[in-house]
């Protein structure tokens, strides 16, 4: 009993935890504009738009994160091998890990911009330094908070996995479900703001991205305080619903019926997701309307 | 799916007979090899042991290789609104499921080997659920986009009309019910793979490191390279299979959907090459 | 991605940098296990930190070269394809001759050999099978492989001074505690992490009509001493201090001088260098 009730605490602070992670890891993202939104800051100088976003190619989100995350419990693991306190060598770990961030982060805007010099797009040195911290401030709450999800998963509830191996299959998760949630609205809703709501964006409008601010031209600062109204709290909902899903059903039900209430219950969840995207589709479909046009 | 009027496929779809014959040919003298192996006591087991270790291995990348064709994955486009699916690349939101269902797979490898692979298939189920599902939050209440195929005229399994809901200059956008439905196979089928490769490998190293002179706990070292290994086997896997639909496909109803059965003999040959260097990890000289 | 994949064309040809990128990686491993089982030190460790720059330069070359060809997905899965076979075949290349006492000698080569041999296998399913007909895949993707496998040969050389499964499966100077170890921690996985983004990265960050080799190559190279940083940190549990504070001071000099001269390169290419200034709009 009190292993369960322990295991249920376990649970609610990683669920919390990759709440936090999910939405941090997605502002980052968005601020420093990684994945495929990023295409378009790419395309945008070649169409003629010069702009001041940031242009963080370091790789889709996912093996981005992974690295970050893998290295942080690796270097953590080694740090607690060494006899260092647990917070401490998380802490120095997660630092460590985005320290390497900001070095991958200032590396693909310096090259991504160099390369785009046949069509005039400068290297904005005062970018380079805001940005780069704002990015690093926000991968590192994503880090240190799947670090320490991945921490407890191995020590006290005592998962098969090394903290390195629970750090690559937490760490493209984190990445693939902070990229999923909120790559269309960082890349949609803010990049084409000057086109209609409610529709996707036309393909004929490629590269048109917005580039000026309230006053002023737009930064990817800017865009860290829109997308963290919506994509990085969505984000950080689904990381941590899969997280705390994941654990919930598997400490609450596996010892029942031979292992297999864990699953029955996670097959109920999946029918249960089922249902709410079918509701949510057919609710969409009454309330917006067919467009016109078609 | 043979009811919905698809393009034909074009050149790049196209089985290659020759090719898959020889590459299945090559798959079976792999397995021969690791029998012969086993055989003279080169594996540990016995040559029949090592053809079920190899044999399954084959049998989860196969998996792996047919639910990566159900992931909808949209790609640059999809963060747009300008195509449907998941706005990320296929290869790694296919591991990404892959490895949450590896997680849940390899927690309960103590239960046996039918609980493990069913659990692991519904925890990679379990997160592409979640994904999908907020993914198409996202297009709904953030954006008010609902979602549209590009593909298909009738989603297969609704009967929603798709044409009119798809916004002006665009191939569809969000995730339709066969989509969102396709996600959860995908995760499910990579789940299962990916726990199968891992628990074989697991099995083999558990019985082959007290031969090779580990006699203190070996458990964390064949927990660690079944683990990797598996991890490594996986992204392998995807990668070709993303290779197969060239990155972006939106689910079971897709044209490019037909183009499975090359993953699969793809991923036959490229999981009998690789698990069989991965057995002789502990092949005993 | 709809930008069009470009690569520089001139420079030093590709054939030139595999033959130095294979040549810098598997003479380090050889001085490395050179000093360790014939001088009986662990400070060669950091040899393992220049064999992955090595492979890394060599790999980055041939990235540039089959993604010219736009293969469909994006730059990254090439390095986590090269990463998954290398796995595999530097784990059994480590393991196979390890009962003889001339084995770790063979662990190099039988590590090229055997991602060669997987890289070749996963290069034809892809353009035969699969039909990609692209006409470098094949080679690239056995290049790849071997890239992969040699790079964490480097790493667990760099981490445990060795690269034999005695090494990488025993926990240094805390005993036979399999569990700690190189394999047993999962520190391969920080390898295999480290080694896939590096290996891409270079290409991919370059990546636009004005790149140009020397800036890649540079890249390659700071990305390489950047991963070494960590692993020399990680280092510290498996082999002794000296060697540790070896390849950490020889890993953050190297990238200090490798970034500054990448960000001077930069500065060369970039259309312009401007400090909070704002831009100015052609058309309007």
């Amino acid at each position: 009993m009190q292993e369960i009730i322990i295991g249920i605490g376990v649970t609610a602070l990683a669920g919390a935890l990759a709440a936090v992670a999910g939405a941090a890891e997605d502002t980052e993202s968005n601020i420093g504009s990684q994945g495929d939104p990023n295409s378009q800051v790419q395309l945008a100088p070649q169409m003629g738009y010069t702009h001041r976003i940031y242009n963080k190619a370091v790789s889709g989100e996912p093996p981005a994160y992974t690295l970050w995350v893998t290295l942080a419990c690796g270097v953590a693991w080694a740090f607690l091998m060494m006899g260092m306190n647990a917070i401490l060598a998380i802490v120095l770990a997660s630092a460590l890990a985005t320290f390497v961030q900001g070095v991958y982060a200032t590396t693909a805007y310096l090259g991504r911009t160099a390369s785009l010099s046949k069509f005039g797009q400068p290297v904005f040195i005062d970018v380079l330094k805001s940005v780069t911290s704002v990015t690093m401030g926000h991968a590192f709450v994503a880090i240190i908070a799947t670090v320490v999800i991945c921490y407890l998963i191995a020590t006290i509830i005592g998962h098969p996995f090394s903290l390195p191996l629970l750090g690559i299959v937490w760490g493209l998760a984190l990445g693939a479900a902070g990229s999923a949630t909120g790559n269309p609205y960082y890349g949609k809703e803010r990049q084409y703001q000057n086109q209609k709501f409610g529709a996707g964006v036309p393909i004929s409008a490629s590269g048109n991205i917005v580039r000026y601010a309230e006053a002023g031209q737009r930064s990817s600062i800017d865009n860290g305080f829109f997308t963290s109204k919506f994509g990085g709290p969505a984000s950080g909902l689904c990381f941590g619903l899969i997280v705390f899903l994941e654990l919930w059903r598997t400490i609450l039900f596996e010892d029942a019926l031979g292992g297999w209430g864990a699953i029955i219950a996670g097959a109920v969840i999946i029918v249960i997701f089922l249902i709410i995207d079918r509701c949510v589709e057919s609710w969409a479909r009454k309330n917006y309307g067919p467009y016109t046009e078609a | 799916m043979s009811a919905i009027a698809a393009k034909p496929a074009a050149d790049a779809g196209a089985f290659r007979p020759v090719a898959s014959i020889i590459a299945i040919i090559l798959a079976i003298v792999l397995v021969v090899i690791a029998y012969f192996l086993g055989n003279f006591n080169l594996l540990p087991g016995g040559g029949v042991f090592a053809i079920k270790t190899l044999g399954l291995i084959i049998l989860g990348a196969a998996l792996i290789a047919f639910g990566v064709h159900f992931v909808p994955v949209g790609g640059a486009p999809a963060a747009m609104g300008q195509a449907p699916g998941i706005a990320t690349g296929v290869a790694m939101l296919a591991t990404g499921a892959g490895l949450a269902g590896l997680f849940g797979g390899a927690w309960a490898a103590e239960f046996g080997l039918a609980v493990s692979l069913v659990g692991g298939a519904i925890g990679g189920g379990l997160m592409m659920a979640i994904t999908c599902l907020m993914v198409n939050m996202s297009y709904v209440f953030g954006m008010g986009i609902p979602p549209a195929s590009g593909k298909v005229e009738k989603d297969p399994l609704t009967g929603y009309t798709q044409p009119e809901f798809k916004s002006q200059g665009t191939e569809g956008h969000g995730l339709p019910f066969i989509s969102y439905v396709g996600g959860v196979i995908g995760g499910l089928l990579g789940g299962l793979g990916g726990t199968l490769i891992y628990y074989e490998l697991l099995e083999f190293y558990n019985a082959a490191l007290p031969g090779a002179g580990f006699i203190f706990d070996f458990v964390p070292l064949s927990v660690g390279i079944a683990g990797i290994v598996a991890v490594g086997m996986f992204l392998v896997i995807a990668v070709l299979s993303a290779y197969n639909i060239t990155g972006t496909i939106e689910g079971p109803h897709d044209p490019k959907f037909k183009r499975f059965p090359r993953a699969i003999v793809a991923a036959i040959l490229a999981s009998a090459a690789c698990g069989l260097v991965a057995m002789l990890v502990v092949m005993i000289l | 991605m709809s930008v069009k994949v470009e690569a520089s064309a001139g420079g030093v040809p590709h054939n030139t940098v595999m033959i130095i990128g294979a040549l810098i990686a598997l003479v380090s491993l050889y001085i490395g296990i050179a000093g360790n089982y014939l001088l009986g030190i662990d400070w060669f460790a950091v040899f393992g930190g220049i064999a992955v720059i090595g492979a890394l330069v060599w790999g980055n070359s041939t990235i540039k070269k089959l993604c010219s060809y736009g293969i469909g997905t994006g730059v990254p899965s090439a390095g986590m394809l090269a990463f998954g076979a290398g796995t595999a075949a530097f784990i059994a290349a480590s393991a196979i001759f390890c009962g003889f006492a001339f084995g770790i000698w063979l662990v190099p080569i039988l590590t090229l050999v055997l991602a060669l041999i997987l890289g070749l296998i996963f290069g034809w399913i892809a353009n035969s099978v699969e039909n990609m007909k692209i006409p470098v895949m094949t080679r690239s993707i056995a290049e790849l492989s071997a890239v992969g496998a040699i790079a964490l040969a480097g790493f667990a050389l760099l981490a445990t001074g060795g690269v034999d499964l005695l090494s990488i499966s025993s926990a240094g100077f805390i005993g036979l505690d399999v569990g700690s170890s190189f394999l047993g921690a999962g520190i391969i996985a920080v390898g295999f992490m480290l080694g896939a983004l590096a290996l891409q990265h270079p290409f991919n960050a370059c990546l636009g009509p004005g790149e140009k080799q020397d800036r890649t190559n540079m890249l390659a190279l700071e990305c390489g001493f950047l991963s070494m940083i960590v692993m020399a940190v990680i280092s510290f549990v498996f082999v002794s201090p000296i060697a540790g504070w070896i390849s950490l001071i020889v890993a953050v000099l190297g990238w200090i001088i490798t970034y500054a001269k990448y960000v001077k390169l930069s500065k060369r290419d970039a259309a312009a260098w401007l400090d909070a200034t704002p831009f100015e709009d052609k058309e309007e």
